[in-house]
């Protein structure tokens, strides 16, 4: 086939053939690399990834970086603080718990004390009762022996005067008192 | 009918570019834009106070610093590859850039899916693994490469051609292969869709019959411009970490 090239179209060449006069494309296969897109992607690539060694990739490395240093130290400050008032809390907590042990003790020692002055008191007050229930005890008895013996006389004055009047003679006394006094022990 | 009215055109049309001046297509347009946004980008991220929370454009460029050592270098290289993170941020953000203007309206046309930048990508990997093997192993670099520890000897000529192949042919030419062929097979299969929906759309026969079907190729032209959203970060991700993998195996070959 007889051909010519008719013109550059890119980097595809066309040709026209001698017998048709049609174009016939003679392109390079579709996987054939094209000198000017290496070359181009070769420089845009190479600028950039040296821009990006040298000066984009670091700053914003380093701006990162101390972003979180300071988070960190942030961080570590706000760790030591929690410490530091979990340690005052533990203080607080343990001065707490010293200061309801001395009150629990205190108000323990306060309950001993008015519980032993209470059954001192009681002791006393109940002594007291009791002294003065005996000694009423003993003057209730001493008025009641006091009356008996009124009733006593009494009673042996009129069994004497009631002997006198029945018999016309008078009752040996020791009789009317002893007869009396088997009496009133019935 | 549809066959008839359906032409789909030769592959460079739908590849190569003419010049917009001398030597200069939608190609290289897409690479040096590339180059351009991501130094612009981290430029103005590098501007922003960095005392307080980040956000806008420092947000995306400390979350994309955030994602290549995290994701990348201490999963792969560990912290002595920390070092590594600007070149691999630089890699990862320019193959972004050029895979994602397959998807965006009016360009549509991803760089990668041409040959020139996986390939020459591939080739500065390729270049700097083994400097790095070489200025971190010595000579040993070569042997250790083509014979790992522990083979025996008899088995040592086999192992060495194999290692050889896979390690200095190989993976330079997967490396390049991977990203151009993902993306070239997208960005045909969204052309595809394109102009079969506009065929059925533009049918001249049976129209009350074909125009309503052009809503299945439509549909799929849509997911498929949604996948290819997914395909361009992954794309970029995955040339990413297998460059750091060959860097991190090549000064570490313990690991």
């Amino acid at each position: 086939m007889h051909s010519a090239v008719v013109h550059l179209h890119g980097s595809i060449v066309r040709f026209i053939t001698a017998e048709t006069g049609e174009a016939v494309s003679k392109d390079p296969g579709p996987i054939v690399p094209e000198l000017k897109e290496l070359y181009w992607s070769f420089g845009s690539f190479v600028v950039f990834a040296l821009l990006m060694r040298f000066f984009l990739f670091p700053k914003l490395k380093k701006g990162m970086e101390a972003r979180y240093q300071g988070i960190q130290s942030a961080h570590a400050a706000a760790d030591a603080e929690r410490a530091a008032a979990r340690a005052e809390v533990a203080d607080y907590e343990a001065q707490l718990a010293a200061i309801k042990a001395e009150a629990a003790r205190e108000v323990e020692a306060a309950r001993n004390t008015l519980e032993t002055e209470r059954q001192a008191k009681l002791a006393e007050v109940n002594a007291r009762l009791a002294q003065q229930r005996a000694a009423a005890a003993a003057e209730a008895q001493a008025e009641r022996d006091a009356a008996r013996d009124q009733i006593h006389a009494a009673v042996s004055d009129v069994a004497g005067l009631a002997g006198e009047l029945a018999t016309g003679r008078r009752p040996s006394p020791e009789v009317v008192t002893r007869v009396v006094s088997e009496v009133m022990a019935r | 009918m549809i066959a008839e009215s359906f032409e789909f055109p030769e592959i460079n049309a739908i590849l190569r570019w003419q010049d917009i001046f001398v030597s200069f297509n939608k190609i290289a347009l897409i690479a040096v834009a590339a180059a351009v946004i991501g130094i612009v980008v981290f430029l103005l991220a590098g501007r922003k106070d960095a005392s307080v929370a980040p956000k806008g454009v420092r947000n995306l460029a400390e979350v994309s610093v955030e994602f290549i050592e995290d994701g990348i270098v201490m999963q792969t290289m560990g912290k002595s590859g920390l070092g590594w993170t600007p070149f691999l941020l630089s890699l990862f953000v320019f193959i972004y850039l050029c895979n994602v203007p397959g998807i965006i309206p009016l360009i549509q046309m991803p760089a990668t899916a041409r040959m020139a930048i996986p390939m020459f990508l591939a080739l500065l990997v390729w270049v700097i693994y083994n400097g790095v093997g070489l200025k971190h192993q010595g000579i040993k670099y070569i042997t250790h490469t083509i014979w790992p520890p522990g083979v025996p000897v008899a088995l040592k000529p086999l192992v060495g051609v194999i290692e050889f192949i896979s390690n200095i042919i190989v993976r330079p030419f997967s490396l390049t292969v991977r990203l151009f062929a993902n993306m070239l097979a997208g960005h045909i299969l969204l052309v595809t869709f394109a102009l079969l929906t506009q065929a059925l759309i533009t049918a001249e026969t049976m129209q009350f019959l074909l125009k309503p079907m052009a809503v299945l190729p439509f549909g799929m032209l849509v997911f498929l411009t949604a996948f290819e959203v997914l395909v361009a970060f992954l794309q970029a991700y995955i040339f990413t970490i297998l460059t750091a993998v060959y860097i991190g195996g090549a000064a570490h070959p313990e690991h």
